[in-house]
């Protein structure tokens, strides 16, 4: 039987053995065939087609197989990206906001702001006896010590102090300001200071008892004052009561300091001679 | 083994040949095919299965030219496989004249198979079979033999009786 068996399997090869003619012809009609089809092109893309929804089904499956492992990083990452955007969401919020209030403030400047320049206030010092504030332009920005900064409302104080972009404001209530004011009515001049105490509450110093101060009056500054434009309102008087020589006068103060974010600085320099004349000594030198 | 060079050089040759001179002596969309003829001989004198190495070969070089590379590549095998039915083995001592019909048989059944094959799965200027067909097979066929006698009485009867 076993020797059956292998001369069955000895004849079979030497068949092929004696007929490689044959399998050479379909092996090369094979190869050939398969040329011809690789020729064609929509058997290419087929080929292509076929390669690629292999793939594709075989990294998907990865991909759902090991997303279980990356849920962390994943979730990290839309963190992070969720910070940013909501960090650049409030950047917009606070341009636009900031745009706005400059545009409202430039909108409703009184006539006679001809030549200012808009800052924004960037610190503040406020306490019961000594207040500052710092805005956001410098000399780069053409501000020069002692110019008046202002509001639409009213003003706000004196540049005291500049670097290059930025400046040191003494504001009104500064028990160091001081500042010649006149009333609109009946044009009594006098000196508005603050005296500690309520930061919308200011005085008027310097007003004789003869004069005809009225309470319910506007004060604007006047031709008198070394750094401000004539007619920057700055209060109104809201209690007069008699002294010895002087009225004691209380002015409710034009600006609300406690909302204070955006200003006006008068680009008009103090006039120099005017100082200069005034710091002057009263007594004329003596002839010889 | 020097013989089975010269045998590749010459394929090479041939195939140039026949895509540059012999393809463009067009009768009717026919012309006529030297390498089936070489083929036919590399099989009549080398065997079988020579010749299936061969024709596959000289099928590829053709194809590299013309462009059909696998419809070339088959059409080589097919005609070395149908010419190596008449091989004549070197001890058969076959005469001379038996030799030449073996060769003549040999190149016409490869020339019928090879433009058989060409004209059903090759049709370049869209002609119907019944057109495509006769002319291809039999004026290819016709003009091929009659390159085959010149051929043999020229250059491959002294081989062939050596």
């Amino acid at each position: 039987m076993l020797t059956r068996k292998t001369t069955d399997v000895s004849s079979f090869f030497r068949f092929i053995a004696k007929h490689t003619a044959y399998l050479y012809f379909l092996l090369y009609c094979s190869i050939s065939v398969m040329l011809m089809q690789l020729q064609r092109q929509e058997t290419l893309e087929a080929i292509r087609e076929r390669g690629l929804s292999i793939n594709a089904a075989v990294t998907k499956q990865f991909t759902d197989a090991t997303s279980v492992f990356f849920l962390e990083r994943d979730n990290e990452q839309l963190f992070l990206q969720n910070a940013r955007l909501f960090a650049q969401l409030l950047r917009e919020q606070r341009a636009r906001r900031d745009a706005s209030e400059a545009n409202a403030i430039v909108a409703t400047a009184p006539p006679w702001s001809g030549q200012f320049k808009v800052a924004r206030v960037v610190d503040r010092r406020f306490s019961a006896t000594d207040n500052m504030l710092v805005i956001d332009a410098g000399s780069r920005q053409g501000i020069a010590k002692d110019m008046a900064v202002l509001t639409p409302d009213g003003l706000v104080g004196r540049v005291i102090e500049v670097s290059s972009n930025y400046a040191k404001v003494l504001p009104v209530i500064n028990r160091n300001f001081m500042v010649s004011v006149v009333s609109d009515s009946t044009s009594t001049t006098g000196l508005l200071a603050w005296r500690n105490g309520h930061e919308r509450l200011a005085k008027m110093e310097h007003v004789p008892v003869s004069s005809k101060l009225l309470t319910g009056e506007f004060l604007r500054t006047s031709d008198y004052s070394t750094f401000a434009s004539r007619g920057i309102p700055v209060g109104q008087v809201i209690r007069i009561s008699k002294d010895k020589l002087f009225y004691n006068v209380d002015v409710r103060l034009a600006v609300d300091f406690s909302s204070l974010s955006w200003v006006l600085v008068s680009l008009a320099k103090p006039s120099m001679e005017k100082i200069e004349l005034m710091t002057s000594p009263d007594v004329p030198a003596k002839e010889e | 083994m020097k013989k089975y060079f010269l045998y590749i050089a010459l394929a090479f040759i041939l195939a140039l040949a026949q895509r540059f001179l012999f393809s463009k002596l067009l009768i009717l969309h026919a012309s006529p095919d030297v390498l089936a003829i070489f083929i036919a001989y590399i099989s009549v004198s080398a065997g079988q299965r020579t010749g299936v190495n061969y024709g596959f070969g000289t099928g590829l070089v053709a194809g590299m030219l013309s462009g059909n590379l696998g419809l070339s590549a088959l059409i080589g095998t097919v005609q070395g496989f149908v010419a190596g039915f008449y091989h004549v083995p070197e001890e058969s001592h076959a005469t001379s004249v038996k030799k030449k019909r073996m060769f003549y048989a040999a190149s016409l059944t490869a020339l019928i198979a090879g433009n058989l094959l060409q004209s059903i799965m090759l049709d370049p200027l869209a002609l119907p079979l019944y057109i495509r067909m006769p002319e291809t097979v039999i004026l290819g066929t016709l003009m091929s033999m009659t390159l085959t006698v010149l051929t043999y009485h020229f250059a491959l009867k002294k081989l062939l009786r050596d």
